[in-house]
């Protein structure tokens, strides 16, 4: 939390009318150049030729809310359920939201309408991205003026302008927006969270995915069909897959959030989670269906829209990507399937001379910054648990019974579920 | 909670007036060593024969934060309490011989993990027991208040490796008894092990020694009181026994005398003809919890882990790249790192595809800024006069840290702990350093 009364740099006069004007009118969408075409640079290294490189638009906000953790969780006065919470929702966020094509007046409508886990991105390498920021401040606490900024985690070789590290470049006002512009030539699962006062921001729930396809979809190998994904550009196919699941693992400190909404100060060495969630939710609901945080038809659950359940059929392929963005190591682990580490933080295990050193095993050590990519193949029909082998993270707040993170792989007849449109679908 | 200055001085005030206190007693406990120049990157401690002479000291070490910290340290017999230990660095198969000098109030010792045949006064360096089979020690110790003793082992295979009490270990070591050894590959100093492609740049090879201080625990054994490590909790987290933003100090800045290592990364921009290695850092943890690195803006290569070369049986390359080093407590992971200039953008030729938004519509954190105001390394742009500018010639800047981002603090407050900075130079340098 950033408040005004302890700023010293930029003028508060300025910083105040200018916040208040945008936040009242609109967003403003920064203007883009496109890179001229058939100039290359100076050392010809890399010419910036249009068209080599698609132009992909996103335009994300920054924002607070509400969400709701597992039912029948115990109280945890005064932390949790929060007294402040709206009806159905019991937990003070922040988060991102995916307002690509929204008008100005529909962004402006999300000021208090956070999700988590983040809207989850994916790109082609060698995808020209613009990603615009714009940071509608947070509805809960308007004493606060909080910056947010966008950080790709993992990204090779970033510029400092482009990484969201407020004290190293600059962070996106309330009231104002930025265009953040990447690049990408590796493919693999990345993440991406706001870096402005990042033990608080990232624990508040301003965390997603991003992951990266590989040039191989585009020319398949080993006599692959046209339309044959990959994880990476393996060159030999070991990393084709059917369908893909993605998990963003994070921990929520109930006290922490209350403390952000009631307006008082956490000492966050003292951290210690309440509930341990994937995609933000804690088991049960991480089976519940995807949902739309634009409609209310999912209830309590609309700000928290990304399944966790993994459903295939018999013999697929199935590929898992890890991120974890909480503070907890996390030891994901399956009963009765196999599973094959194909690459750790976005790099496929494979040496400088080509040497494979995949892993399999039942259990997947995820560290807090970590990603992992793992593939199964679908065994028999049924239902399969994908849980933290960390048992103690397998309960809601400390209640009775099973919770955390924790979900199912439903795995259906050969044959029964036509060929996936996303992921998580 | 943004801006370290005027949050601290809100929140630890009265902290902060006991640390005055502190600090000013410390500097009474002895005459001091005539400074060593300041410099960046590791300071190896060497020695012709491979003869070292340590006395464990007690001392204060400070915080950004303003507190001031009771600790134990290895420091040279020759010099004073400082935390860590020197860097020992010795070639791979040599004779090292260790003696240690005891100043504490109680026994201590020194094991090395990941040598063998470490020898204590002469005698195989093994668990001691009392008469009842109780352990004491897991090594020979020195007698408290002016005891020593002196181990001697063959420097085994190429590597980092941790060197650290192993008395009362719970406590000793989390009171600051731990150096780093580093092991260099017979013949091939600029390698990290013995593997041509470990070969890094010697001119920018760096330590970061990770740990973590409970103020609360050393407290107590200023005071003499019990102390309960079970039920300890971390404030402080460091690298090389500093936190950010005094792990940017070269080594031996004047105003952390009890701190002599930094830990800022000062590259340029890899080049196959001018600048063609990478950097080596020696990843090694000293604490009792997963400190999970990330570096921004580089994949990092490990190509050693505890002294052991990735390798397969058959020479096959097993290293691999990451984003995030999860360091183990006890662990070393030496990686290679680069930064290439990849896109080569250029204000006249290769532009950035966006524009940057006026001064006023930018949020500058705090006081003073890293960013040149540019997106373009080696150009700088202007800053308001309220605010100072760090950056020297448009240079880059990306931080790394814990990804426990609890660690990232220091007593809570955000971007401090175990955090440093990675440098990057214009290829040309800059025309100030």
């Amino acid at each position: 939390m950033t408040e005004m009364n302890r700023r010293g740099p930029l003028s508060r006069r300025t910083l105040l009318t200018g916040a208040a004007g945008a936040a009242g009118a609109a967003v403003m969408v920064g203007a883009r150049l496109t890179a001229p075409s058939g100039l290359g640079s100076a050392t010809g290294l890399r010419p910036a030729a249009a068209g080599v490189h698609p132009q992909k638009t996103v335009h994300l906000a920054g924002t607070d809310g509400w969400v709701s953790m597992p039912q029948g969780a115990p109280a945890d006065p005064p932390f949790f359920p929060d007294s402040l919470a709206p009806a159905g929702f019991d937990t003070y966020v922040f988060g991102f939201r995916d307002v690509t094509g929204l008008s100005a007046t529909q962004v402006a409508a999300q000021r208090g309408h956070a999700q988590i886990s983040a809207p989850m991105l994916s790109f082609d390498e060698e995808d020209d991205i613009f990603i615009t920021l714009s940071n509608l401040g947070l509805l809960q606490r308007p004493d606060l003026f909080d910056g947010h900024t966008l950080h790709w985690h993992g990204f090779v070789n970033a510029i400092p302008l482009f990484d969201g590290v407020p004290e190293l470049s600059l962070a996106v006002p309330v009231g104002r927006d930025f265009t953040y512009f990447y690049r990408p030539h590796d493919a693999g699962t990345y993440m991406y969270h706001c870096h402005f006062e990042d033990v608080e921001h990232v624990q508040m729930g301003m965390t997603g995915m991003v992951f990266i396809r590989p040039k191989q979809n585009k020319a398949p190998v080993n006599g692959d069909p046209v339309g044959t994904k990959y994880a990476y550009n393996d060159g030999d196919g070991s990393t084709r897959y059917d369908r893909e699941f993605a998990f963003m693992l994070t921990e929520l400190w109930s006290a922490a959030h209350y403390r952000d909404a009631h307006i008082q100060v956490n000492d966050w060495t003292d951290y210690a989670a309440s509930f341990w969630l994937m995609n933000g939710r804690g088991y049960p609901d991480t089976l519940e269906p995807s949902g739309n945080p634009l409609v209310t038809a999912a209830g309590r659950l609309q700000y928290q829209p990304i399944t966790s359940t993994v459903t295939c059929n018999a013999g697929d392929r199935v590929l898992l990507r890890f991120s974890n963005l909480g503070y907890q190591n996390h030891q994901m682990s399956v009963d009765n399937i196999d599973l094959t580490v194909v690459a750790k933080d976005a790099s496929l295990l494979r040496g400088r001379d080509g040497t494979t050193n995949y892993l399999v095993t039942n259990g997947v050590d995820i560290g807090p910054g970590e990603s992992r990519d793992v593939i199964f193949a679908a065994p028999t029909a049924g239902e399969y648990l994908l849980y933290d082998r960390n048992y103690s993270y397998l309960d809601n707040g400390g209640g009775p019974g099973y919770g955390g993170m924790m979900t199912k792989i439903v795995v259906h007849p050969a044959g029964t579920l036509g060929p996936q449109t996303a992921a998580n679908a | 909670m943004r801006n370290l200055t005027h949050h601290l001085a809100q929140r630890r005030y009265a902290a902060a007036l006991v640390a005055g206190t502190l600090a000013l007693g410390s500097l009474t406990l002895g005459a001091r060593a005539e400074a060593a120049p300041t410099s960046e990157g590791l300071e190896c401690l060497t020695d012709a024969h491979n003869t070292f002479s340590l006395t464990a000291r007690d001392g204060y070490v400070s915080t950004p934060d303003g507190n001031s910290i009771y600790m134990w340290g290895y420091g040279p017999s020759s010099g004073s309490f400082q935390l860590p230990g020197p860097v020992l660095c010795v070639t791979a198969g040599t004779h090292v011989r260790v003696i240690l000098h005891n100043t504490l109030v109680e026994p201590t010792s020194i094991v090395f993990p990941g040598q063998s045949g470490v020898t204590a006064d002469g005698k195989p360096a093994q668990p001691q027991l009392t008469d009842t089979g109780s352990m004491t020690s897991l090594t020979q110790s020195a007698d408290a208040t002016g005891g020593s003793v002196t181990y001697e082992f063959t420097a085994g295979s190429p590597g980092t490796y941790l060197y650290e009490s192993g008395t009362d270990v719970a406590k000793q070591v989390q009171m600051g008894l731990y150096g780093a050894l580093v092991v260099r590959p017979a013949g091939h100093p600029a390698q990290a092990n013995d593997r041509s492609d470990s070969a890094f740049d010697p001119d920018h090879e760096y330590v970061f020694l990770l740990s973590e201080v409970d103020p609360d625990l050393h407290l107590g054994v200023e005071r003499g009181d019990p102390v309960d490590v079970a039920h300890s909790t971390a404030r402080y987290f460091m690298i090389n026994g500093r936190s950010m933003p005094d792990t940017l100090a070269p080594n031996h800045a004047s105003w952390l005398p009890n701190q002599p290592y930094g830990a800022m990364v000062h590259i340029k921009p890899y080049d196959a003809q001018t600048n063609p290695h990478p950097a080596l850092i020696r990843y090694l943890n000293a604490g009792s919890v997963n400190y999970p690195f990330h570096p921004h803006g580089s994949d990092e290569r490990v190509v050693t882990q505890d002294g052991s070369a990735l390798a397969g049986s058959g020479g096959q390359d097993l290293s691999y790249l990451k984003y995030d080093l999860d360091v183990e407590p006890g662990q070393s992971l030496d990686a290679l790192m680069d930064w290439r200039d990849v896109e080569q953008w250029d204000p006249a030729t290769n532009p950035i595809p966006t524009q940057l938004p006026a001064i006023q519509d930018q949020l500058l954190v705090g006081p003073d800024t890293w960013f040149s105001e540019s997106g373009y390394l080696g150009k700088k742009g202007s800053l308001p006069t309220n605010i100072t500018a760090n950056n020297e010639c448009g240079e880059y800047y990306h931080v790394a840290h814990s990804h426990a981002l609890q660690q990232a603090t220091n007593y809570g407050a955000t971007f401090g702990g175990m955090m440093t900075v990675f440098r990057i130079d214009p290829p040309a340098g800059c025309p100030t350093s």
